[in-house]
């Protein structure tokens, strides 16, 4: 085969580098194979290098995927990705511990408030003389079985809140997952379309 | 008027549906699939195309591939043929073409 030809040939062969032996073999032996045909049919060399284009660009058809997902690299995706985590870790640095502490402490408070209420109803009825039940109390409410109502509703409140804060949480944190695998397909999704 | 844009929209979907309907009325190699598709300018499609596209098809098991000696000194071709998978994948995508043109027939109103 002529020099210029087999030149390209190696060309394909360096740039299929991030393929496996075997694969890259098989395929530089399929182009020889449509070399071999072009020529027998009475294509010249240089009219078949031109026919099949840049070495560079052929590989990077067979690559395809693989290429773009490791090197691509635009301006666009770029800023994306500084939009992206200047946003996250700002909102994150207020978000992300606010919601972690508030959710369960108001799951505990909700827990604990309800008891308490019926700490006090108890100490009441059988007149154990609990210690310290005396100061349990709402203030403005007076008589322990109107404090313990008032105690079950701020503690279901209070549960509410806290569970809200961990839902929250968890929207946010699903919410930041699914624009950062947006604004990371974003720039292989580009250069896939030019193809 | 951007007409090429839209044919080559076009034929990226149809590529893929004319090459499998090729190797599955015979087997064949590469050189042959583009002097086929050289005969319908729609379709024209240059190496860069049509071998990373059978190379993806074997990948996804549609197709099979081996070499094989050929005639008159020509070195070994590598010849395509069809896996069952393969025409389950061309029934499907025979079942949509025919719902497109249908489609596109009934919205004309011819």
């Amino acid at each position: 085969m002529e020099k210029t030809l087999n030149s390209y040939l190696e060309k394909i062969e360096r740039h299929l580098k991030p393929l496996p032996i075997s694969e890259r073999v098989d395929i530089v032996k399929e182009i020889q194979s449509q070399i071999f045909e072009l020529q027998s049919n009475g294509k010249k060399p240089e009219e078949i290098i031109e026919r099949l284009g840049n070495p560079k660009e052929l590989a990077r058809a067979y690559l395809g995927d693989l290429i773009a997902k490791d090197t691509s690299f635009t301006w666009a995706k770029v800023l994306a990705m500084f939009a992206y985590y200047s946003l996250a870790s700002l909102s994150g640095l207020i978000i992300i511990p606010t919601l972690a502490i508030c959710a369960p402490v108001f799951i505990l408070c909700g827990i604990v408030v309800p008891i308490f209420g019926a700490i006090k109803l108890i100490d009441h009825l059988l007149n154990l003389g609990i210690p310290f039940a005396q100061h349990i109390g709402v203030s403005g409410i007076n008589g322990p079985v109107s404090i313990f109502i008032c105690c079950i509703v701020i503690g279901v409140v209070l549960f509410l809140i806290g569970c809200g804060c961990w839902k929250l949480l968890i929207y946010y944190m699903n919410g930041m997952s699914k624009i950062r695998l947006y604004v990371n397909s974003w720039g292989r999704d580009k250069t896939q379309n030019k193809r | 008027m951007n007409i090429d844009d839209w044919k080559s929209q076009i034929k990226r979907g149809t590529l893929e549906f004319c090459i499998l309907l090729m190797i599955k009325q015979r087997p064949t190699y590469g050189y042959d699939i583009i002097s086929t598709l050289e005969k319908y300018p729609i379709l024209a499609a240059k190496e860069n195309t049509i071998y990373p596209l059978l190379r993806r098809l074997l990948k996804e098991d549609y197709v099979s591939s081996s070499w094989q000696e050929s005639a008159g000194g020509l070195p070994p071709r590598k010849y395509y043929s069809i896996t069952d998978k393969g025409l389950a994948y061309i029934a499907a995508m025979t079942e949509e073409w025919n719902n497109l043109l249908c489609a596109v027939d009934e919205i004309k109103g011819e």
